[in-house]
C-alpha cells in the first residue's frame, strides 16, 4: 500500500508534536472511505498476524487509516515549504518521491546547524537508511544496501548553505537516482528550541532501478526522513540513539527491524 | 558481580534464563542470550524481583499488537547493577536500584517538564506508534515493539538504557519487595491519585483493586480524601482494599446497582474523582459488557469499556475522571456524559521518574508499605503457571512476584 502512495508521489505535510502544519487539504471524501477500509483491514490483519510482515501491515493499515481520517491524502502546503524550494503545483505530473518532516528540538540553532554538519553526527543520523562518508568538505558519497544484493550510491554536494539557518544538497550528475534535500532551522521561542525541517527528494528514472529504489524505500516518505530528523535529534539531546542492538529474546541477540 | 563479567563489549556475555511470549497464552521460560552494554549511558541490572502487572495481561490474551514471538515479558522489577557505561555519572555497580517501566532520557521536552513517559528519545520504534497515536511514547521494557521492543525484566538480567535518569537507589531500610511496587505499581495509582487534585472531604472512588488500583487508593487515602471506594469483585482484593488502603468497597457482583450504591455513599452527589484502574479488559454483568466482549471476541475491537463508562455515569458533576487503565482505540466512548457533566479527564502511562523520590521517602517512613501486593512468590520457571494464577485471580492473587 505505502509503495504505491510513494508511487504516486503524494506529498505528505509534515506535522510533528507541535501540530504546527497548515493547509490540510481534503482530498476526495471516496478515497478517504477507501483508504480507511483498506487501513482499517491491514491494520487488523497486521494485529493478527503478530510477526514481522504482520507488524508492517499493522503499521501501512494505521498509517493510510489515520490519513483517512485526517484527510490528507494529497496535497496540502505546509509551514516552512518555500516558493524557493520550487514545490510543483498541486495536480502537476508527480514522478518523484518527495517527503517534508519537521521535528523540534531543545537546542539552539546554531549549534543544531554545527551538529548536523558534524560528519560523525551526520553518519549516525543516516544509518538506518545509507552509509555517509564525508568525501570532501562539502562531499559526501552515500550508499544504500538495496534486497537481493542491488545496492545505490551516489555522491552528493552543498548547493546552499546559510550557517544556522539553512542547508541544501543535491546528487551530483550520474547518479542512479537524481536526489536532493533540504533542511532548514528555525528557532523558537527564546532560542532554546528549534524547528527542524527536513526535505528530501528523489527522482528515480524509471524501470528496475525505480522498483528498487521504491521497494527500498517502502516507508520513505515518512520513515526514513522522520527517523532521520529523530535519531538527530536524540543524537544532540542525549548523545545517542535509542537502540535494540544485543536486545535479548528467544529469537536470539539483537532486534533490529 | 565479578570481575569476570564487567566487560563492556557489544557481546552478549552467556545466557540467562527468561520468561517469554510465544503467542496467545503461550508463555515459556527460554535461555536467552543475555544483555550487555550497548549505549553509553547504559547500564545492565541483575534482576532480583520482578513483577506482573495486570496490563501483561492484555499481552498475554493477545489485545495488544506488536508483540513478537520470543519477546522476554515484564516491566516492574528491582535490581542489582551489574556494570555500568561510559557516560553514566550517578550509578555504581552493587547498587541496589528499582527502575520505573517507562525509559526516560531526561533531556527532552518532556522529560524536562516530568511527564517522563512521553519521552521524544527512547522508543526505537516511534515510527511503529506514529502513524496510529499520531506521535510517539517512552519507550518500555517488556510491552510490544510499538512500545520499544526493549527485553524485558523477567529475567536474570535486564539492560537499562540512560541510567543516571532510571536507576533509583533502593534506601537500605527497604527490601526488594517493599522496592518493586515503586517501579511501576504504586507510581502509577499516586500519578491517578494525583491528577484528581483531592481536597478536604472529596470522595474518590476506583474501579479496580489490582496492585495499581489499590495503590491508588491507598494513595488518594495518603492525600486526605475523606472517603475512598474500591469497586471489584474478588474478595481479596476488596478485603486488602479494606485492610490497607484504607477504602470502603463495593462487589460489583453482590450489588443491584454500582451507581445506586456511590450515591448512596455520597449523599446523591457522586464521587468527586472516579479513577479507572482497569483498562481495556473490563468484567461487567450487563448488556454493554456483553455487547463489548463479543466485539472483541471477533477482533472488532479491542476494548472492553464497562468500568470506564461507569465511572463516568457515576463522577459528580464538574468532577475529574482519572484514567489508568489502558486501552487500544476504543470506540463507543460516551463522550456526551463527560461533556454534558463538565468532566475533567486526565489520564497519562506513568511518569515514574517524577515521584519515585517521594514515594521511596513515604516507604521509609513507614506512611505506605506496598509489600502487600505481593501476595505469591514464584521462581522464574513457574512463571507460566503464575501468569495462570494471576490470570484466574487464584487463591487470592494480587501480585505474582519472580526471583530471578
Amino acid at each position: 500500500m505505502t509503495s504505491q502512495h510513494t508511487q504516486r508521489g503524494e506529498r505528505e505535510s509534515s506535522k510533528e508534536r507541535s501540530g504546527r502544519s497548515t493547509g490540510r487539504t481534503d482530498s476526495g471524501r471516496g478515497r478517504r472511505v477507501a483508504a480507511g477500509v483498506a487501513g482499517g483491514a491491514l491494520l487488523l490483519y497486521g494485529v493478527a498476524r503478530r510477526s514481522v510482515r504482520g507488524v508492517a501491515a499493522a503499521v501501512a493499515g494505521g498509517w493510510l487509516l489515520n490519513r483517512a481520517i485526517r484527510g490528507r491524502s494529497s496535497g496540502g502546503g505546509s509551514a516552512g515549504w518555500t516558493a524557493a524550494e520550487e514545490r510543483p503545483a498541486k495536480g502537476a505530473p508527480r514522478d518523484s518521491l518527495d517527503v517534508q518532516r519537521s521535528m523540534t528540538v531543545e537546542r539552539p540553532a546554531a549549534e543544531l546547524y554545527d551538529r548536523w554538519r558534524d560528519p560523525e553526527t551526520h553518519e549516525q543520523m543516516w544509518a538506518h537508511f545509507a552509509e555517509v562518508d564525508q568525501i570532501g568538505e562539502d562531499r559526501q558519497h552515500w550508499a544504500i544496501a538495496g534486497p537481493r544484493g542491488i545496492s545505490l550510491e551516489w555522491d552528493a554536494e552543498v548547493v546552499a548553505a546559510d550557517p544556522g539557518e539553512f542547508l541544501r544538497w543535491k546528487s551530483l550528475p550520474g547518479a542512479q537516482v537524481p536526489n536532493e534535500g533540504s533542511v532548514r532551522f528555525l528557532e523558537r521561542g527564546d532560542g532554546e528550541e528549534t524547528e527542524v525541517t527536513l526535505h528530501l527528494r528523489f527522482d528515480p528514472p524509471g524501470g528496475r532501478v525505480a522498483t528498487t529504489v521504491i521497494d527500498r524505500l517502502d516507508l520513505l516518505p515518512d520513515a526514513a526522513a522522520g527517523k532521520a530528523l529523530r535519531r538527530f535529534k536524540s543524537l544532540v539531546e542525549t548523545g545517542e540513539t535509542p537502540t535494540l542492538e544485543g536486545n535479548p529474546s528467544a529469537r536470539g541477540q539483537g532486534d533490529l527491524l | 558481580m565479578s570481575d569476570a563479567t564487567s566487560g563492556t563489549g557489544t557481546e552478549g556475555i552467556g545466557e540467562m534464563r527468561a520468561l517469554c511470549w510465544h503467542g496467545t497464552n503461550d508463555l515459556r521460560v527460554d535461555s536467552v542470550p543475555r544483555p550487555s552494554l550497548v549505549n553509553p549511558n547504559d547500564a545492565v541490572l541483575r534482576v532480583t524481583a520482578s513483577t506482573a502487572c495486570g496490563s501483561d495481561l492484555h499481552i498475554v490474551d493477545g489485545y495488544l499488537p506488536t508483540m513478537r514471538e520470543g519477546d522476554v515479558l515484564g516491566h516492574e522489577f528491582v535490581g542489582e547493577v551489574a556494570e555500568t557505561g561510559e557516560g553514566v555519572e550517578g550509578v555504581e555497580a552493587g547498587e541496589r536500584v528499582v527502575v520505573p517501566s517507562f525509559i526516560g532520557c531526561g533531556a527532552c521536552a518532556y522529560c524536562q517538564d516530568d511527564l517522563w513517559s512521553l519521552c521524544d528519545n527512547t522508543n526505537p520504534n516511534a515510527e511503529m506508534q506514529e502513524p496510529i497515536l499520531g506521535d510517539s511514547t517512552a519507550g518500555i521494557y517488556g510491552y510490544t515493539h510499538a512500545f520499544g521492543g526493549y527485553a524485558g525484566s523477567h529475567a536474570e538480567y535486564i539492560r537499562v538504557p540512560h541510567a543516571d535518569e532510571n536507576c533509583f537507589q533502593v534506601p537500605d531500610e527497604l527490601d526488594d519487595t517493599q522496592a518493586l511496587f515503586v517501579s511501576d505499581a504504586w507510581p502509577t495509582g499516586y500519578m491517578g491519585a494525583d491528577f484528581c487534585d483531592i481536597e478536604d472531604g472529596d470522595t474518590v472512588a476506583v474501579w479496580g483493586c489490582g496492585g495499581v488500583g489499590l495503590m491508588a487508593q491507598h494513595s488518594a487515602d495518603l492525600m486526605g480524601a475523606e472517603q475512598v471506594i474500591g469497586i471489584d469483585r474478588f474478595p481479596a482484593r476488596l478485603h486488602a482494599a479494606r485492610e490497607h488502603a484504607g477504602a470502603e468497597t463495593i462487589d460489583y457482583t453482590e450489588v443491584d446497582s454500582v451507581l445506586d450504591r456511590l450515591d448512596a455513599l455520597t449523599g446523591g452527589r457522586g464521587p468527586d474523582a472516579c479513577i479507572d484502574a482497569v483498562g481495556m479488559e473490563a468484567h461487567g454483568t450487563g448488556v454493554a459488557h456483553a455487547y463489548d466482549r463479543a466485539k472483541q471476541q471477533f477482533g472488532l475491537h479491542t476494548d472492553r469499556g464497562e468500568a470506564l463508562r461507569q465511572a463516568m455515569v457515576a463522577c459528580r458533576k464538574g468532577g475529574t475522571l482519572s484514567i489508568l487503565g489502558v486501552y487500544g482505540l476504543m470506540d463507543k466512548f460516551p463522550l456526551g456524559i463527560l461533556m454534558n457533566k463538565g468532566i475533567t479527564v486526565r489520564t497519562a502511562q506513568q511518569h515514574g521518574q517524577r515521584y519515585v523520590p517521594e514515594l521511596l521517602d513515604y516507604a521509609v517512613e513507614g506512611e505506605l508499605d506496598p509489600s502487600y501486593l505481593a501476595t505469591h512468590e514464584f521462581s522464574l520457571e513457574d512463571g507460566p503457571e503464575a501468569y495462570r494464577m494471576f490470570r484466574e485471580k487464584e487463591d487470592g492473587m494480587i501480585r505474582p512476584v519472580f526471583r530471578p
